[in-house]
């Protein structure tokens, strides 16, 4: 009984500790907790070339300085994606490859400007949150990528639709904004390396304020054709522009297929 | 701007260029002879689509919480403005339409005149949409495709499904100094009652107004009206200058829809990608 009461007393403080106000929190006209303006990962800066941890050789040699080699992941324990044999060894030949290609499996999509899927855009330059009314609005400067999550209780679109950027259906837990995403494309990547998720991936993102100038994002990503389990990525937001200096700030047009010369190249060199 | 007007006036249709001032000096005299005739037209269906006016808007939009007029909602032109803003006749694949140039007249300067003709012959490999490149400002508002507008304070943000362009609209700073070259250039906004003005500088000289090959300079100066007419509609007010290319100014009209869907939302059309798996490099 005593043991009962102690975990429902923890359960309590962490539902109370969830739903506290943020001291200095302001809200939004609707009611949302106010997190607008430019942010970005920092944590593992480096984490797009690996998610699970490895140093980067291209940046290596060209440095000379050796990159964060800890995961992103923090479930499993030992920070590996639980990948089924297939997905493996899928993966493993994109880490062979990935500066030697021999086809177009081994290239990394934003090599070719395609969108970043999640949850890459947030660690792939800054991004920029907006929330209009019943809604939080992502955008991010590399590829003018963007997200739209909308805060009401509509599903789903249909299943045979899938989308670059997955369907978001998000709400408020207190200071938490959790994110549902599904009708996610196939063709994304986590990293440079090939890390992958197949077009069944559920994503779940828990977006908790931890101050004015901090969020942590977890997200746990399902997906029984590729995994043996689900895995969790941790990251941790900080503001890049504060206050005043925010009033002058805004993200450039980054139009990057407008530019991109690396895909004729590859057409050259892949099809002879 | 009330150019043309084609609307039954004791019992003929007045069509064509008015002269403006003209137009002006009678409509101070005869403001309420002209609403008449304004609302019978509406009254009597069919309305055409080029009736137009300069009288302030009748529709008050509802605010949001900070006092502005809400333009927020999905959107989207339903004209064939994309495929060429002027009056067109139909090719395969390509609905015919009539004009949303005032006048139906672009003002090029000669040289400008012949380059628009020799884009038209090469328009299916030359268009910069055939290069899946963005589609520069206003024609990204008249692609066939729906486009979401969200407001905060200081910010009209409007995401575009096509390409998942995006414009971030500020309404309370001017523009950046100098020229830089943007696709989309640089927007900045403010308020004039109803209308929400926005100013678009620093493009780039690579992208067209059409498929039919009308383009600009890099001296493009775009300034866009966007006011509610109705609880469901915009009307979309473009002013086009750039001194490398014409003669003067010139201007677009046209109607923004609301989307009346109960579940519509962007999806996403990402051209580079679908270019590249059409072409076998993405399985």
């Amino acid at each position: 009984m005593i043991r009962r009461t102690f975990v429902f007393a923890s359960a309590a403080a962490v539902v109370a500790l969830w739903c506290a106000p943020v001291a200095g929190q302001s809200r939004t006209s609707d009611g949302q907790p106010d997190i607008q303006g430019f942010w970005a990962n920092q944590t593992h800066r480096l984490a797009t070339y690996n998610i699970e941890g490895a140093a980067d050789p291209v940046h290596v040699l060209l440095s000379g300085n050796p990159t964060d080699e800890t995961s992103l992941i923090v479930d499993p324990p030992d920070g590996k994606i639980p990948y089924q044999p297939w997905a493996r060894a899928r993966r493993e030949d994109v880490l062979d490859h990935h500066t030697n290609i021999t086809k177009w499996e081994h290239v990394d999509p934003h090599t070719r400007c395609f969108l970043s899927g999640i949850p890459r855009m947030f660690y792939q330059g800054s991004f920029q949150i907006l929330q209009p009314p019943g809604y939080v609005v992502i955008l991010q400067e590399f590829n003018h990528g963007t997200r739209i999550i909308p805060l009401d209780p509509r599903p789903h679109v249909g299943n045979d639709i899938t989308l670059w950027m997955g369907d978001s259906r998000g709400h408020w837990e207190g200071n938490a904004l959790v994110v549902d995403v599904t009708n996610k494309n196939d063709k994304t990547w986590f990293d440079i390396v090939g890390d992958f998720h197949s077009d069944q991936v559920h994503i779940r993102e828990r977006f908790t304020i931890l101050s004015a100038d901090r969020i942590d994002y977890q997200a746990t990503f399902e997906d029984p054709k590729v995994y043996t389990r689900p895995f969790t990525i941790a990251l941790t937001f900080g503001r890049t522009v504060k206050g005043d200096e925010a009033k002058n700030y805004e993200l450039f047009e980054e139009a990057c297929h407008e530019g991109d010369h690396d895909t004729q190249e590859m057409v050259r060199r892949l099809q002879p | 701007m009330l150019r043309a007007l084609t609307a039954p006036a004791s019992g003929q249709i007045l069509r064509g260029t008015i002269n403006r001032k003209a137009f002006e000096d009678v409509q101070r005299r005869f403001r309420y002879v002209l609403v008449v005739a304004v609302v019978s037209s509406v009254a009597s269906a069919p309305i055409s689509a080029q009736l137009r006016t300069d009288s302030p808007p009748a529709y008050k939009a509802p605010r949001t919480a900070d006092g502005k007029p809400d333009l927020q909602g999905v959107w989207q032109a339903l004209n064939t403005a994309a495929w060429d803003i002027q009056d067109h006749a139909a090719g395969l694949g390509v609905p015919a339409g009539q004009s949303v140039v005032e006048g139906n007249e672009i003002p090029y300067q000669p040289w400008a005149a012949a380059r628009k003709k020799d884009n038209f012959e090469k328009r299916l490999t030359e268009d910069p949409i055939a290069k899946c490149y963005l589609p520069g400002v206003p024609r990204i508002t008249y692609m066939p495709h729906p486009f979401q507008i969200f407001q905060t304070p200081g910010i009209t943000a409007i995401l575009y499904e096509y390409d998942h362009a995006v414009r971030t609209i500020y309404t309370d700073r001017p523009h950046l100094p100098g020229h830089i070259d943007f696709w989309l250039g640089m927007s900045r906004g403010h308020w004039e009652g109803e209308t929400l003005v926005v100013d678009v500088i620093d493009f780039n000289d690579k992208t067209w107004f059409d498929a039919a090959g009308n383009f600009h300079s890099d001296a493009l100066h775009v300034v866009e009206r966007y006011t509610r007419s109705g609880p469901d509609h915009i009307a979309y007010e473009v002013t086009i200058d750039d001194s490398k290319v014409f003669t003067r100014s010139w201007k677009m009209n046209m109607t923004l829809y609301r989307r009346q869907e109960q579940n519509i939302q962007l999806l996403d059309y990402e051209c580079n990608a679908l270019a590249e798996e059409a072409a076998g490099r993405l399985k």
